[in-house]
Protein backbone atom coordinates (compact mmCIF):
# COMPACT_ATOMS: atom_id res chain seq x y z
CA UNK A 1 0.00 0.00 0.00
CA UNK A 2 3.19 2.15 0.87
CA UNK A 3 4.02 1.71 -3.01
CA UNK A 4 0.99 3.36 -4.65
CA UNK A 5 1.35 6.84 -2.63
CA UNK A 6 4.92 6.52 -3.19
CA UNK A 7 5.55 9.39 -5.36
CA UNK A 8 4.11 12.57 -3.85
CA UNK A 9 4.54 13.23 0.00
CA UNK A 10 2.21 15.33 1.80
CA UNK A 11 3.44 18.32 4.05
CA UNK A 12 2.47 16.49 6.98
CA UNK A 13 3.88 13.40 5.55
CA UNK A 14 7.44 15.34 5.05
CA UNK A 15 7.52 16.41 8.76
CA UNK A 16 6.57 12.99 10.10
CA UNK A 17 9.65 11.42 7.92
CA UNK A 18 11.68 14.27 8.91
CA UNK A 19 10.86 14.03 13.35
CA UNK A 20 11.89 10.46 12.09
CA UNK A 21 15.39 11.14 10.45
CA UNK A 22 16.02 13.79 13.60
CA UNK A 23 15.62 10.82 15.92
CA UNK A 24 17.92 8.61 13.63
CA UNK A 25 20.42 11.28 13.83
CA UNK A 26 20.27 12.04 17.59
CA UNK A 27 20.78 8.33 17.99
CA UNK A 28 24.10 8.46 16.08
CA UNK A 29 25.62 10.63 19.01
CA UNK A 30 24.88 7.75 21.93
CA UNK A 31 26.94 4.36 22.91
CA UNK A 32 26.14 1.69 20.23
CA UNK A 33 24.26 -0.26 23.11
CA UNK A 34 21.41 2.83 23.32
CA UNK A 35 21.97 3.64 20.02
CA UNK A 36 20.31 0.03 19.41
CA UNK A 37 18.06 0.30 21.80
CA UNK A 38 16.77 3.51 20.97
CA UNK A 39 16.73 3.28 17.15
CA UNK A 40 13.91 -0.20 18.13
CA UNK A 41 11.52 1.85 20.37
CA UNK A 42 11.72 4.90 17.88
CA UNK A 43 11.09 2.83 15.19
CA UNK A 44 8.92 0.57 16.50
CA UNK A 45 6.53 3.70 17.90
CA UNK A 46 6.19 5.02 14.13
CA UNK A 47 5.06 1.80 12.77
CA UNK A 48 2.88 1.55 15.09
CA UNK A 49 1.60 5.30 14.72
CA UNK A 50 1.39 4.57 11.06
CA UNK A 51 -0.84 1.44 11.13
CA UNK A 52 -2.95 2.74 14.09
CA UNK A 53 -3.50 5.93 13.27
CA UNK A 54 -6.02 7.34 10.21
CA UNK A 55 -3.84 9.75 7.49
CA UNK A 56 -6.54 12.24 7.60
CA UNK A 57 -6.52 12.63 11.50
CA UNK A 58 -4.39 15.59 11.11
CA UNK A 59 -5.51 16.90 14.66
CA UNK A 60 -3.93 13.83 16.34
CA UNK A 61 -0.96 13.82 14.07
CA UNK A 62 -0.13 17.23 14.49
CA UNK A 63 -0.35 16.40 18.52
CA UNK A 64 1.71 13.57 17.77
CA UNK A 65 4.53 15.45 16.22
CA UNK A 66 4.58 18.66 18.58
CA UNK A 67 4.91 16.25 21.44
CA UNK A 68 7.73 13.96 19.38
CA UNK A 69 9.98 17.14 18.78
CA UNK A 70 9.59 18.24 22.43
CA UNK A 71 10.77 14.55 22.92
CA UNK A 72 13.88 14.77 20.43
CA UNK A 73 15.04 17.80 22.29
CA UNK A 74 14.94 16.59 25.39
CA UNK A 75 16.94 13.54 23.82
CA UNK A 76 18.89 15.75 22.56
CA UNK A 77 20.35 17.14 25.78
CA UNK A 78 20.41 14.30 27.52
CA UNK A 79 23.71 12.70 28.21
CA UNK A 80 22.63 9.98 30.93
CA UNK A 81 21.76 6.69 29.54
CA UNK A 82 18.61 5.80 31.84
CA UNK A 83 17.28 9.61 30.98
CA UNK A 84 17.47 8.78 27.22
CA UNK A 85 15.80 5.66 27.73
CA UNK A 86 12.88 6.69 29.77
CA UNK A 87 12.45 9.13 28.22
CA UNK A 88 10.86 6.89 25.13
CA UNK A 89 9.52 4.87 27.09
CA UNK A 90 7.51 7.48 28.63
CA UNK A 91 6.37 7.71 24.92
CA UNK A 92 5.63 4.44 24.36
CA UNK A 93 3.11 4.36 27.42
CA UNK A 94 1.41 7.58 26.55
CA UNK A 95 0.14 6.16 23.59
CA UNK A 96 -0.99 2.99 24.46
CA UNK B 1 80.89 38.76 -19.38
CA UNK B 2 78.13 36.25 -18.69
CA UNK B 3 79.52 35.38 -15.79
CA UNK B 4 80.10 38.21 -14.69
CA UNK B 5 76.43 39.45 -14.86
CA UNK B 6 75.61 35.47 -13.21
CA UNK B 7 77.71 36.59 -10.27
CA UNK B 8 76.51 39.22 -9.80
CA UNK B 9 72.67 38.57 -9.70
CA UNK B 10 73.91 35.80 -7.94
CA UNK B 11 75.20 37.66 -5.53
CA UNK B 12 72.14 40.29 -5.29
CA UNK B 13 69.62 36.92 -4.61
CA UNK B 14 71.65 35.64 -1.82
CA UNK B 15 71.85 38.51 0.00
CA UNK B 16 68.27 38.38 1.47
CA UNK B 17 68.57 34.63 1.11
CA UNK B 18 71.18 34.72 4.20
CA UNK B 19 69.01 37.59 6.06
CA UNK B 20 66.47 35.71 6.09
CA UNK B 21 68.28 32.37 7.44
CA UNK B 22 70.16 35.10 9.98
CA UNK B 23 67.55 35.92 11.41
CA UNK B 24 65.92 32.29 11.12
CA UNK B 25 62.42 33.38 10.56
CA UNK B 26 61.63 32.82 7.03
CA UNK B 27 62.72 29.00 6.96
CA UNK B 28 60.16 27.49 8.95
CA UNK B 29 57.50 29.68 7.53
CA UNK B 30 58.88 28.55 4.48
CA UNK B 31 58.28 24.61 5.04
CA UNK B 32 55.09 25.42 6.70
CA UNK B 33 53.54 26.72 2.99
CA UNK B 34 54.94 24.30 0.87
CA UNK B 35 53.35 21.12 3.41
CA UNK B 36 49.86 22.41 3.38
CA UNK B 37 49.88 23.26 -0.76
CA UNK B 38 50.93 19.19 -0.75
CA UNK B 39 48.32 17.84 1.78
CA UNK B 40 45.43 20.39 -0.55
CA UNK B 41 46.84 18.79 -3.47
CA UNK B 42 46.85 15.15 -2.30
CA UNK B 43 43.12 15.69 -1.27
CA UNK B 44 41.01 15.03 -4.25
CA UNK B 45 40.48 11.53 -4.19
CA UNK B 46 37.04 11.51 -6.04
CA UNK B 47 35.16 7.98 -5.60
CA UNK B 48 34.74 5.94 -8.89
CA UNK B 49 31.15 5.47 -9.62
CA UNK B 50 31.77 1.53 -9.29
CA UNK B 51 33.15 2.09 -6.37
CA UNK B 52 29.61 4.13 -4.95
CA UNK B 53 27.39 1.77 -7.03
CA UNK B 54 28.70 -1.57 -5.08
CA UNK B 55 28.45 0.25 -1.44
CA UNK B 56 25.24 1.41 -2.16
CA UNK B 57 23.81 -2.02 -3.39
CA UNK B 58 25.27 -3.22 -0.27
CA UNK B 59 23.84 -1.21 2.07
CA UNK B 60 20.33 -1.98 0.47
CA UNK B 61 20.64 -5.55 0.44
CA UNK B 62 21.95 -5.64 3.52
CA UNK B 63 18.27 -4.01 4.72
CA UNK B 64 16.31 -6.83 6.79
CA UNK B 65 13.36 -6.76 4.40
CA UNK B 66 14.69 -6.54 0.98
CA UNK B 67 15.31 -9.69 -1.05
CA UNK B 68 18.70 -9.40 -2.23
CA UNK B 69 18.76 -11.00 -5.16
CA UNK B 70 16.03 -8.26 -6.10
CA UNK B 71 18.48 -5.38 -6.17
CA UNK B 72 20.03 -3.71 -8.92
CA UNK B 73 21.23 -0.23 -9.65
CA UNK B 74 17.60 0.79 -10.71
CA UNK B 75 15.95 -0.86 -8.35
CA UNK B 76 12.60 1.66 -6.72
CA UNK B 77 12.93 1.18 -3.03
CA UNK B 78 8.83 1.36 -2.43
CA UNK B 79 7.68 -0.17 -5.93
CA UNK B 80 10.38 -2.92 -6.48
CA UNK B 81 11.03 -3.79 -2.91
CA UNK B 82 8.04 -3.01 -1.41
CA UNK B 83 9.32 -0.64 1.29
CA UNK B 84 7.40 2.17 2.89
CA UNK B 85 8.48 5.62 3.47
CA UNK B 86 10.01 4.97 6.97
CA UNK B 87 12.22 2.51 5.26
CA UNK B 88 13.29 4.95 2.74
CA UNK B 89 14.41 7.38 5.68
CA UNK B 90 16.27 4.08 7.08
CA UNK B 91 18.20 3.61 3.41
CA UNK B 92 19.13 7.00 3.14
CA UNK B 93 20.55 7.36 6.72
CA UNK B 94 22.53 4.47 6.06
CA UNK B 95 24.04 5.58 2.83
CA UNK B 96 24.77 8.80 5.09
CA UNK B 97 27.17 6.96 7.23
CA UNK B 98 28.26 5.20 5.16
CA UNK B 99 29.89 8.05 2.65
CA UNK B 100 30.05 10.19 5.78
CA UNK B 101 27.54 12.49 4.25
CA UNK B 102 24.53 14.46 5.93
CA UNK B 103 21.41 14.62 3.05
CA UNK B 104 19.24 17.33 3.87
CA UNK B 105 15.50 16.44 4.48
CA UNK B 106 14.53 18.32 0.86
CA UNK B 107 17.19 15.89 -0.92
CA UNK B 108 16.23 13.21 1.20
CA UNK B 109 12.81 12.97 0.54
CA UNK B 110 13.47 12.92 -3.77
CA UNK B 111 15.57 10.23 -3.07
CA UNK B 112 13.45 6.89 -3.90
CA UNK B 113 15.72 4.29 -6.29
CA UNK B 114 18.95 3.21 -5.82
CA UNK B 115 19.95 5.22 -9.25
CA UNK B 116 19.00 8.22 -7.64
CA UNK B 117 20.95 7.37 -4.61
CA UNK B 118 23.35 6.30 -6.75
CA UNK B 119 23.70 9.72 -8.94
CA UNK B 120 23.41 12.04 -5.47
CA UNK B 121 26.45 9.97 -3.85
CA UNK B 122 28.25 10.16 -6.83
CA UNK B 123 27.91 13.94 -7.46
CA UNK B 124 28.42 15.04 -3.73
CA UNK B 125 32.02 16.85 -3.58
CA UNK B 126 32.51 15.38 -0.08
CA UNK B 127 31.24 11.68 -0.61
CA UNK B 128 33.99 9.49 1.06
Amino acid sequence: MGALRAQKLSGIQKQVLSLYRGFLRAARSKTPENRVHIESLVSAEFRKNSQSIDRKNFLHIEYLLRRGKRQLDQLKTVDSVRLSSSNLELSDTKTQ
Amino acid sequence: MASALRAAILGHVRVPVVVANGSKLLAPLWTHRTTAVRSMSSHDDHLEKNQVIDRILDIVKSFPKVDPSKVTPEVHFQKDLGLDSLDNVEIIMAIEEEFKLEIPDKEADKIDSCALAIEYVYNHPMAS
